[in-house]
């Protein structure tokens, strides 16, 4: 009797087995991103780790994801140049290509040829760097994951001149450069804060320059004589390393504070050595790829080891990380709200704003993100990371530093 | 005072670094009468064979400068022989589109050879400024502008005074006439283009020494653009002294306008007197006039 009670069972597991086989796999609805890239323009050199992140963040999501949703997403890069005149030709192409219900964008110039365009199209677009004033407006339809430069330079001022003691204001140059909007927009945020809070940050000069700068040791004299205490240079690699040479050549000691985009490694690599950046600083409302055991770290090494992630954890590799996640919680929650088989750009675009992503969604490479109507960018509770060279090894001085309140510039 | 001082030595010496890139302007021009958009790009191109001689395969400065002059040299003669050999009796405008062409064609060799990635270019002069009590002067400028001034006087003299340089001045002259007379058009262009290009990399020493390395650097052929259309495209010499103007003016609108206006008027102004000696003397301060008899 037993005996054939076993069989009974075994013969109904069997069964239950063999129909699980046969029936079919949940269906899946596959949607596109477009992959916007810069492979032979300015920030080609930092590429291959920023669209290198993308992709495996994409290929993880589908894997662990968007199988359980019943959604597969599929993605191709585009080679802008770092050209909005080269993003505007090519946009038309991109939708009737791929009709994305996301774009995941690289710069400046994405902003400028496509912030007009793409509330019509009915197509969000995620940032991987940080915002710019002239794109801070209502009902946005590029999203970044970090506050304005400007923003992100408030945060270090305010740090390092709590870290430096004393009541008057921190004396800041800025080395800057008319050869983009977005380089002004730094600087002019800058300036406005400067002015909002004169106890806090005072500028001692803009001085200007072509992005590749022949000399600058007579500007860099200049404003060290009048007392800057702080360089800031948001624009790129060969402006850090021609300021670095002038104050080597001058004798002078003043930190410079960097950005992402040309971080510590890269101007590092630049001018030949990471250890001539020692004392300098970067600063960005994202994690520091440093050595230490992070959540983010963590993820990195696993689309190493499952997803063949190639790039090196490096700032651009973050910032795309950053940018992927970002946009793949939204279809997430897209899905969510009105299936996997209706999911459309304004549907993304409606969870990027309503749905607040959190740490824990991001591994804590970002902050809480959380969009509204009011600006491209997370107005609030936005934190930054501070990192510098110290007995020449890349480290983090601070981390979750507040993003103070800049006003509209 | 002092300020004064430092802006109007420092806007000199830059002055002269555009010199020297314009010269490579003026010696294709003046061989081939074609404005070569591309000269940008040869300078990155020298500056990427210098970093590769001496940074890459680590060189020594004394082996691998040469051999970065003689590639370059190379390389001129290539450009010449693959495009322009082919195109002798052809639109000059035809000849301007193929720099066009050639300029997108240096860029694409760069990224295949060299990578996307900023290289730091080698450190050829010392970094320690030259002090003279308060006045700074940029070492490598400094040795750039009498480098430059050697080369200019060189130049002139060789075509002004030499048969092989005559025989390029008739060539500059005209081609038609200058073959009547026996003289090769062929090998004077070849020449031209050998010239331009290792005037390119020395430009690249000079400008990017200690500096870091990428085809932004190509923007100095844009700068040094009001240089050559100031002196005239025929002029040798004349560059010099218009490099010299340029320079003073940039730096000095630098130093007392850009804070006032707060931007980078410094940038433009060279272009505005370029556009203004262009409307004033279409040839240049020192371009040749052409007389046409019909």
């Amino acid at each position: 009797m037993t005996i054939l009670k076993h069989i009974k069972t075994a013969g109904l597991a069997a069964a239950f087995g063999l129909l699980a086989a046969t029936m079919p796999a949940k269906a899946e609805t596959t949607y596109n991103i477009a992959s916007l890239a810069d492979f032979t323009g300015p920030y080609a050199d930092v590429m291959k780790d920023l669209i290198g992140a993308r992709r495996p963040v994409i290929d993880w999501w589908n894997a662990e994801v968007g199988k359980k949703l019943g959604v597969k997403l599929g993605v191709k890069d585009y080679d802008h140049r770092y050209d909005a005149a080269q993003v505007a030709s090519l946009w038309p192409g991109i939708k009737a290509e791929l009709n994305p219900i996301i774009a995941l964008g690289v710069g400046g110039p994405d902003v400028a040829a496509l912030q007009g365009r793409l509330p019509s199209d009915k197509i969000p677009m995620v940032m991987s760097t940080a915002a710019y004033g002239f794109a801070w407006k209502p009902d946005p339809w590029i999203f970044n994951q970090r506050p304005t430069y400007s923003h992100e330079a408030a945060s270090f001022f305010e740090w390092f001149r709590q870290k430096r003691g004393g009541a008057g204001p921190l004396k800041v140059a800025i080395i800057s450069s008319e050869a983009s909007p977005a380089y002004v927009d730094q600087h002019k945020g800058v300036q406005r804060y400067a002015a909002d809070n004169p106890d806090k940050v005072e500028v001692v000069e803009v001085v200007f320059t072509e992005v590749q700068p022949t000399d600058l040791t007579t500007q860099v004299n200049r404003v060290t004589r009048k007392g800057a205490e702080v360089i800031m240079i948001m624009t790129n690699t060969a402006a850090v390393v021609a300021t670095k040479r002038a104050l080597q050549s001058l004798g002078k000691q003043v930190p410079i504070i960097l950005s992402s985009h040309n971080g510590l490694a890269e101007s590092g690599r630049a001018i030949g050595d990471l250890k001539q950046m020692e004392g300098d600083y970067e600063v960005y409302a994202m994690a520091a790829p440093t050595d230490a055991k992070t959540p983010g770290r963590e993820f990195f090494d696993m689309l190493q080891s499952k997803y063949n992630l190639k790039a090196k954890w490096t700032v651009s590799a973050v910032q795309g990380l950053g940018q992927a996640l970002i946009a793949m919680r939204a279809i997430e929650a897209a899905a969510k709200k009105v299936g996997p088989d209706k999911i459309t750009g304004e549907a993304v675009r409606e969870a990027l704003i309503s749905a607040p992503i959190t740490p824990d969604d991001t591994f804590k490479i970002l902050g809480t993100i959380k969009f509204s109507n009011d600006a491209p960018f997370p107005t609030q509770g936005m934190v930054a990371s501070i990192a510098t060279v110290k007995d020449g090894k890349y480290t983090e001085a601070a981390e979750n530093v507040p993003v103070p309140t800049l006003n509209k510039w | 005072m002092i300020d004064f001082i430092n802006y109007l030595i420092n806007g000199a010496l830059v002055g002269l670094l555009y010199a020297l890139i314009a010269m490579g302007f003026v010696v294709i021009y003046r061989a081939s009468k074609v404005f070569n958009f591309a000269q940008g790009e040869l300078v990155v191109f020298g500056g990427f064979i210098v970093w590769w001689m001496v940074a890459s395969l680590g060189l020594p400065l004394w082996v691998g400068l040469p051999l970065a002059f003689v590639a370059a040299a190379i390389f001129g003669l290539l450009v010449e022989r693959v495009f322009f050999s082919r195109l002798a009796g052809e639109s000059v405008f035809a000849m301007v589109m193929v720099t066009i062409g050639l300029l997108i064609l240096i860029r694409g060799l760069i990224l295949v050879l060299f990578g996307p990635q900023v290289r730091s270019f080698p450190i050829i002069f010392p970094l320690q400024p030259v002090i003279i009590g308060d006045i700074l002067i940029p070492r490598s400028l400094l040795v750039g502008g009498v480098i430059t001034v050697i080369v200019g006087f060189g130049l002139s003299w060789f075509f002004n005074r030499t048969r092989a340089g005559l025989r390029m001045t008739a060539v500059a002259e005209d081609h038609q006439v200058a073959l009547s007379m026996g003289i090769s058009v062929k090998r004077s262009i070849a020449f031209a283009w050998v010239l331009g290009a290792v005037l390119s990399t020395l430009g690249a020493i000079i400008f990017l020494s200690g500096k870091s390395l990428n085809f932004l650097a190509s923007d100095i052929g844009l700068a040094a653009l009001p240089v050559a259309l100031l002196a005239g495209f025929e002029a040798i010499a004349g560059v010099l002294l218009a490099g010299l103007i340029v320079g003073i003016i940039q730096g000095l609108v630098t130093a007392y306008l850009d804070p006032i206006v707060g931007g980078a008027i410094g940038t433009v102004f060279p272009f505005i007197i370029m556009l203004v000696i262009l409307f004033i003397r279409p040839t240049g301060m020192f371009g040749w006039k052409t007389i046409e008899r019909v």
